[in-house]
């Protein structure tokens, strides 16, 4: 984390807190373990404050921080739950934007020393499974106009944020019924956290802890396309630690 | 301790209450958990419980601390009035000047208003509707603060707000405040009531009579006031004017509620229109005004509801009964008529709901919103799932904890789940993979239910560019479909979604 954190660090760690349907096991929303390991991570690397916040589209923000146990988590480490403010949404261009070239979203990610992406790897309908890229779309608030041109809006909005480091939690992946789950036939057990640097990389080797490829989601390839990441994994040095 | 000292008490213990309800209302602003007094003002309503017993048939556990009110009332009269009654208080407060000259020439058969309105109301409830629930003042206020006072309050912190935030050196403190208030006093979400307007307009006219008379509504309209003002007459203590008494008239100028009648013939205080609010015991210059103890209940007045006025009260009940009936919603249904999960029967929900509006406060998307017509007259104020403004969220029971007489039953989350309180279903012409190709299916991501109530299959379109290609195109599993309304409410759609939730 030194590698990331700097003495008087801002942090950001964005979470996927989508609902406040269900409880950890479940595998809707990241892993609190993970979330919480994050933040005192960052403090011990000597961040001034790690808040953590998404913007849920089932129940409330609080509400949702309290069932998925990130509340907890992250209170227990030290850090700070947000709830994101309304007022506070600005618009902001995408220079690099192919589709949409503007977007309304909440400024702190942005601003902030350093965001932390840490979604957590499960099936979605529309783009099949929502991982890091996908997650970035809890920063936004108007996300019915995003559905219109899937793909390729989240790689847009991908370019804008750029997040800096991207954890995907695996330790549980929900593999139907996605987003939103709610049953633990569905839930597969994998003990895996990937971390990386390049978010679309991150995404790439993600799905093939479902079976698939990179080039198998709309918005990975789209991202790739737009020189945002790799998504061929033989470029890419990966490094496997097992821990006991 | 003198009668001056003990009005302060009176004084800071109305502050006391007032404040309390108002903390109260602000613990059950869009939350998921309520905590476990909430609904303290309605369960000490005996306006409201005995109406709901009556129309609904039936012993309603939670109402039994009306009796305390009942008990208190029968010693020392309308205490409730005087000492507890928020919106009571809030109209002592605002207190105009001109109102006891105006008063004067308002004839006090007026009073009879009251009475009448608790006759008919309760007449009403005999026969099964609860209708006039809608003029107990405790709903009327918390109905008001619901869907208009804090929305209007809240939207304007957000305002001030946005504008605020361009300024950027402000935006630390900014952030400071939100971070005490935002999901504590302010909700996440901006809450947005059908007829705000309507409703405000009833609660500031309320206000608006005190400038005819102090206190107006509780003295000429209040059918609480109305019920416990015959209870009083009863009262084992009752303030009672002394043998001194000079006829200076100095307690009547200061009694609010105009409780005291100044005929010099029989110089009185009328224990039913009294608020027991001591007053008139501070400022009686030979000081003999008094409790005194009582056993013959008080005596009649010209206004009280005569047999002849009770019986017409009787008939207004019957017959608005009937008309309330038989308006079209006896043979043809709403498709909208969604109601809160758990509610069954639109009969029993009909005489067993008090109008409260609790559950539109708590309900944490304000997907609960205040009937006008959409469920016959009869349902005004009731409260209706509006999946377009707010889902059912599928990990909240919200609306049954605070659900003062059980017409929406608690429920534990694992059978709320299994309520079914409506079916979705998808208009293909205006749906945007069926209708235009184009890449959509929002409805089934946020479908809750464990397996997926809505199902995609894909489909070879040509799109609007004349273009071949691929989409998935939703349809509803009606099976597993629970009509939480939360595909309806993110449909991108322009207007009503293309995918709705009707009555099933």
């Amino acid at each position: 984390m030194a590698a990331f954190v700097s003495a008087g660090y801002d942090v950001i760690i964005k979470p996927n807190i989508c609902t406040d349907y269900h409880t950890p096991e479940y595998a809707t929303t990241t892993n609190p373990t993970v979330v919480g390991t994050l933040v005192t991570m960052c403090l011990e690397a000597g961040a001034k404050r790690v808040r953590v916040m998404d913007y849920p589209f089932g129940g409330t923000a609080t509400s949702a921080y309290a069932t998925s146990g990130i509340g907890d988590a992250v209170e227990a480490a030290g850090g700070e739950m947000h709830v994101m403010i309304p007022a506070k949404y600005t618009w902001v261009d995408i220079p690099e934007g192919r589709d949409i070239t503007k977007v309304k979203i909440y400024p702190d990610t942005l601003e902030a020393d350093l965001l932390i992406n840490v979604p957590i790897a499960k099936d979605h309908g529309a783009t099949r499974l929502t991982l890091g890229a996908k997650n970035l779309m809890g920063v936004i608030l108007d996300r019915d106009m995003m559905h219109m041109n899937l793909s390729q809006r989240i790689a847009d909005l991908t370019s804008l944020v750029r997040p800096p480091l991207t954890v995907i939690d695996a330790v549980r992946i929900l593999t139907a019924n996605g987003p939103t789950g709610g049953d633990l036939a569905d839930v597969k057990q994998m003990d895996t956290v990937i971390a990386s640097r390049d978010v679309v990389a991150a995404d790439a080797y993600a799905t093939t802890l479902f079976g698939l490829t990179g080039s198998d989601i709309g918005y990975i390839t789209a991202s790739a396309d737009m020189g945002l990441g790799t998504m061929d994994l033989s470029s890419i040095d990966i490094q496997e630690i097992t821990l006991g | 301790m003198s009668w001056r000292s003990w009005r302060r008490v009176r004084q800071a213990v109305q502050i006391a209450f007032f404040v309390f309800y108002i903390i109260l209302i602000f613990s059950v602003v869009q939350r998921r958990v309520a905590p476990p007094l909430a609904d303290i003002f309605f369960r000490l309503d005996p306006y409201s419980a005995l109406g709901a017993m009556l129309a609904s048939r039936q012993w309603i556990a939670k109402f039994a601390l009306a009796l305390v009110t009942v008990g208190v009332t029968l010693i020392i009269g309308r205490v409730w009035c005087g000492w507890i009654c928020p919106l009571g208080s809030l109209l002592e407060w605002v207190s105009f000047k001109k109102a006891r000259k105006r008063a004067a020439s308002i004839s006090p058969q007026w009073r009879l208003a009251k009475y009448f309105l608790l006759a008919t109301s309760l007449a009403l409830a005999l026969f099964g509707g609860l209708t006039l629930l809608v003029f107990d003042p405790i709903a009327i206020f918390t109905r008001t603060l619901t869907t208009a006072i804090l929305p209007g309050l809240f939207y304007a912190v957000n305002s001030v707000e946005t504008a605020l935030y361009q300024v950027s050196f402000l935006s630390p403190a900014l952030d400071g405040f939100e971070g005490l208030v935002r999901g504590v006093v302010i909700p996440v979400e901006q809450p947005a009531f059908t007829q705000n307007l309507a409703i405000a307009t009833l609660f500031f006219g309320l206000i608006a009579l005190n400038l005819l008379a102090h206190r107006f509504w509780c003295r000429y309209l209040c059918p609480l006031g109305a019920l416990l003002g015959l209870l009083s007459k009863f009262s084992l203590f009752r303030p009672v004017i002394g043998t001194s008494c000079t006829q200076c008239t100095r307690c009547a100028v200061v009694c609010k509620p105009g409780a005291i009648d100044t005929d010099p013939e029989d110089f009185h205080i009328m224990p039913a229109e009294c608020t027991v609010c001591l007053d008139c015991m501070a400022n009686c210059k030979p000081g003999d005004i008094r409790f005194r103890y009582r056993l013959k209940p008080a005596q009649t007045e010209e206004f009280d509801i005569s047999r002849r006025q009770a019986l017409g009260a009787l008939a207004s009940g019957a017959v608005g009964v009937l008309l309330l009936g038989t308006d079209l919603r006896l043979r043809q249904d709403n498709p909208w008529q969604i109601r809160p999960p758990g509610v069954n029967e639109e009969d029993t929900f009909l005489s067993t709901c008090i109008r409260c509006s609790q559950c539109m406060k708590i309900c944490p998307t304000t997907a609960l919103q205040p009937a006008l017509t959409q469920a016959g007259l009869e349902g005004l104020w009731t409260p209706l799932v509006v999946p377009r403004v707010g889902y059912c969220d599928y990990g909240c029971t919200a609306c049954g904890q605070v659900c003062p007489s059980g017409a929406i039953p608690l429920l534990t989350l694992e059978k709320k789940r299994s309520m079914v309180i409506g079916k979705a279903s998808i208009d293909r012409n205006r749906c945007l993979p069926w209708a235009s190709g184009m890449q959509c299916i929002v409805c089934e991501e946020m479908c809750p239910t464990p397996q997926k109530a809505i199902r995609l299959e894909e489909a070879e379109v040509i799109d609007s560019s004349g273009q071949a290609s691929t989409v998935k195109r939703p349809s509803v599993l009606r099976d597993l479909c629970i009509g939480c309304g939360i595909c309806e409410h993110y449909c991108p759609l322009e207007g009503d979604a293309a995918i709705r939730v009707y009555d099933a």
